[in-house]
């Protein structure tokens, strides 16, 4: 058998694969971004990354229309920015198989929100399934081109990170072609004018009931019996705390479906594949055969609201809290709290010693952005951040970042926050290079039109960096290897109007300072670009040499700690009841930041001493 | 070396949890016709396995080096989760290998870790109380200062390891000490060990040769694991490596040395 260990990503992929998909776009996004990195690498699939994941959807979307299997995946906060063509494309339906992965992140591990994907279901109507594990992504992934093409509509699977990030054993299979479909011409099918419009919305109303009456029946909604022989006496009876036992049933999907499983083996559960539409008349039969109906879903009451209304009595958010990850530990204790003898999650175990200092990520050493920010931290600047590794900055040691809220918020927001009148010390907008060119181009043309004095840094580390070194149109090969045209920041900037650009070497902490101080002197709209890349990508920082601590001339004044640089530490001589400072050789990147900073001049590059 | 105590079916982790031995019996291992590796995961055993270390110290490759083992060993389920977000920028890191003929859950839930294998040591003072108290930990030397040391109210444990040998030594003098511990502590300098065997770079495989006699599988299936998982140039060195680790980690008491 042809088993491998995969992550839930790479098995969505190959699920893909296997479905004959040929053209996958993607914005790249933590938890969905190994989604299309792997598709990339297998033989007969287009993939590219895309500028945003309304374009990348959209991309995906006209491949189908098309006639060809597509794929589109994203995060939570994609799927927000993708909202518009993924309702619409749910009353126009598809030609080639669509298939939309949107991966959640309950617990927020680097998400800006928890929000629950699974009402895009509801908004839109398009179908969802949700797998469990690495096994059930390849096998739904497939599954759902199928449905795509069969009901005529575009199929999300729904992941959560737990899921996505994940590894687990699966079973592969072959690619099987999907030769391209004749798209011919349908007016009546793509364009939504009202007089297409409406038709299309009943006609919409009409797949989801059969796709209701799809998923009632189908394999995708699975009793699992409990403890005990199917159908046996006490099968699925659980004992109680007070004495006394219950016949326990559980309704559950996704990611929760593994937390319940592993905290109440003996339950009986419904677990449920397809999640929109809701197989409603098989929970109902579900709930006839046991005598304590409990739902254990992540974040909102998302099936207990819609068991509750088809007149089923279930016990859930009273138990499971809406907040976070729902891990076994908690789902099993809300059991245990619930009155189930759980000898196992009784009590609360410390999973680790708090009293050991935090290690929270930090900025690379060497990373390109530092500069910058204890430039605009030492101006003491009001800062609209954007969602980049400079995000980073709004925690100690720098901590100086006043926003970071979505993608291509900081100028805008700047714009707004200018019109509230400002700052007293200054004010400005801070985004990426990748990030720009995702949603910040619409927001400087508006802050120039509206003639608003803004001023813009631009942290250019020509890379999509914090989802791990993903190309964007600043580089000169796409995802696919071939060669294009890096996009000219300053010359688009200059296109949208703006007049003072400046462009600034972020390891020079002084001209930092001084493009900083220009750029807010600057009577209208000024951009100020930094122009090292990061670190990581595409290339390390040149082993120009690396920096050490004259400890004689060191005089603890910890300056340079203030950078939060991973290679500079305390020593154990203390100097003034302060601690000296060493810097690690093995990991120095000599981008010499805190060398500049250094009052006394006890930093220095090796050998140069 | 102490038999877990049985817990009653419901609260035993994926079934029916029986007594199980921290470590491979090499008495089993050298029983001719026992399979020491269905003898190990018979009666519902899981092993939960939890790497830990900072961003950047090899943690992932070491845990799929582990779940490659049992994987290539053939016939178990082996699940795995690692952290989640701006893992390589410098934070604390970690990866959960869970193997069982059964594995529900792909993360260890809360003071369930068998085996620590802490690749700093901060990092394993900070999961100590994880373990399970016939657990065992396997603890680099080496120590990362965050640069939060400059700025925070928390000072970096130096005394890591000497605090780890402490609630060890409780632990297994019958006391209650104030970390779950496990019995069973593995102190070692994986990254001299590795400067020995070639270069800092493989220390980690170092620390995961340790854990390897913890382990019921053969030593070819752990070789094997590691040709999957290092460029072949460096494969070489990394089995130097693992065979360095694996003589530490069969010394008895070696927290004591």
């Amino acid at each position: 058998m042809d088993t491998h260990l995969m992550l839930g990503n790479e098995a969505v992929a190959r699920g893909a694969w296997e479905a004959g998909v040929q053209v996958a776009a993607a914005y790249p996004g933590t938890p969905s971004t190994e989604i299309v990195t792997n598709l990339a690498r297998y033989d007969g699939v287009y993939a590219e990354w895309s500028t945003n994941e309304k374009v990348a959807y959209e991309v995906a979307f006209g491949a189908a229309v098309g006639g060809v299997r597509a794929l589109t995946a994203m995060k939570s906060a994609g799927a927000s920015v993708a909202a518009d063509p993924l309702i619409s494309s749910v009353y126009t339906g598809v030609c080639g198989g669509l298939v939309v992965i949107v991966a959640g992140d309950p617990g927020m591990s680097s998400g800006m929100t928890e929000q629950d994907d699974r009402y895009f279901g509801r908004i839109s109507g398009m179908p969802m399934l949700e797998p469990s594990d690495s096994q059930e992504c390849h096998d739904f992934t497939r599954l759902a081109f199928a449905l795509s093409e069969t009901y005529d509509v575009p199929v999300m699977v729904r992941l959560s990170i737990q899921t996505a990030h994940q590894k687990s054993i699966v079973r592969v299979g072959e690619r099987v072609a999907a030769p391209r479909k004749d798209p011919g011409r349908h007016t009546d099918k793509y364009c939504l004018l009202p007089r297409f419009s409406r038709p299309l919305h009943a006609s919409l109303l009409a797949r989801i009931a059969d796709l209701r009456e799809y998923a009632e029946a189908s394999p995708l909604t699975r009793v699992e019996p409990g403890a005990g022989a199917a159908g046996a006496a006490g099968a699925g009876e659980l004992p109680l705390a007070g004495g006394g036992r219950a016949r326990i049933g559980v309704v559950t999907s996704g990611a929760a479906y593994i937390s319940a499983r592993e905290a109440l083996p003996g339950a009986t559960f419904l677990k449920l594949g397809m999640v929109h539409p809701l197989p409603i008349e098989a929970i109902k039969r579900f709930a006839a055969t046991v005598e304590r109906l409990f739902v254990v879903e992540e974040l909102e009451p998302y099936l207990e609201e819609q068991i509750l209304a088809a007149g089923v009595v279930v016990e859930g958010k009273r138990w499971f809290s809406p907040l976070g990850e729902l891990t076994p530990v908690r789902v099993g204790r809300g059991f245990y709290a619930a009155g189930l003898d759980l000898p196992r999650w009784a009590e609360a175990k410390a999973a680790e010693d708090d009293s050991v200092i935090p290690r929270p990520p930090v900025l690379c050493t060497g990373c390109p952005h530092r500069g910058m920010a204890t430039a605009m931290k030492k101006l003491d600047l009001d800062v609209h951040g954007d969602i980049g590794c400079y995000d980073l900055t709004s925690l100690p040691p720098v901590s100086h970042v006043h926003s970071a809220v979505e993608m291509g918020a900081s100028i805008p927001m700047e714009q707004g926050f200018t019109r509230a009148g400002g700052s007293k010390k200054g004010s400005l907008a801070v985004i990426g290079d990748s990030t720009f060119l995702h949603s910040g181009l619409t927001g400087l043309l508006n802050a120039v039109h509206q003639r608003t004095n803004v001023t813009v840094l631009i942290q250019d580390n020509s890379i999509t960096a914090m989802t791990g070194g993903q190309t964007n149109p600043g580089n000169e090969r796409t995802l696919a290897g071939a060669e294009t045209k890096p996009v000219d920041l300053a010359a688009i900037c200059g296109a949208l109007g703006v007049e003072h650009i400046d462009i600034v070497d972020p390891y020079d902490y002084e001209a930092c300072l001084k493009a900083l101080k220009a750029g807010l002197a600057y009577d209208g709209p000024a951009v100020i670009i930094t122009n090292r890349p990061c670190v990581l990508f595409p290339r390390k920082l040149g082993a120009d040499g690396v920096y050490e601590v004259d400890e004689e001339l060191c005089n603890a004044c910890q300056q340079c700690l203030k950078l939060g640089c991973p290679s500079l530490h305390h020593t154990d001589t203390v100097f003034k009841k302060r601690h000296k400072v060493a810097i690690d050789a093995s990991t120095c990147a000599g981008c010499s930041l805190c060398a500049q900073l250094c009052k006394p001049g006890a930093i220095t590059k090796v050998g140069d001493a | 070396m102490s038999a877990k105590k049985t817990k009653p079916a419901v609260a035993a982790k994926a079934g029916a949890r029986g007594a199980k031995k921290v470590g491979a019996d090499p008495a089993a291992a050298a029983k001719p016709g026992v399979d020491p590796v269905a003898a190990h995961y018979a009666n519902g055993v899981v092993d939960d396995i939890m790497v830990v270390g900072v961003g950047g110290q090899g943690v992932i490759v070491a845990a799929a080096i582990i779940a490659d083992t049992a994987l290539l060993h053939g016939g178990l389920e082996v699940k795995l989760s690692e952290t989640r977000g701006m893992s390589q920028r410098g934070g604390s890191v970690s990866s959960h290998i869970r193997i069982g003929v059964t594995v529900v859950a792909p993360s260890i839930s809360p003071g369930e870790v068998d085996y620590l294998l802490a690749f700093e040591s901060a990092e394993g003072l900070r999961l100590a109380p994880s373990v399970v108290a016939d657990g065992a930990a396997i603890v680099n030397t080496q120590q990362i200062v965050p640069p939060l040391a400059a700025s925070s109210e928390h000072a970096y444990p130096y005394d890591a390891i000497n605090r780890l040998m402490e609630c060890s030594r409780k632990k297994r003098d019958g006391g209650r000490g104030t970390h779950a511990g496990g019995a069973c502590l593995t102190i070692l300098n994986g990254n001299a060990l590795a400067l020995q065997v070639g270069d800092l770079k493989v220390a980690g495989v170092v620390l995961v040769g340790a854990l390897s006699t913890h382990l019921p599988f053969a030593v070819e299936t752990w070789e094997q694991a590691i040709a999957r998982n290092v460029p072949p140039s460096w494969l070489e060195m990394n089995l130097a490596a693992f065979a360095a680790g694996r003589r530490i980690g069969g010394i008895e008491g070696s927290d004591e040395t």
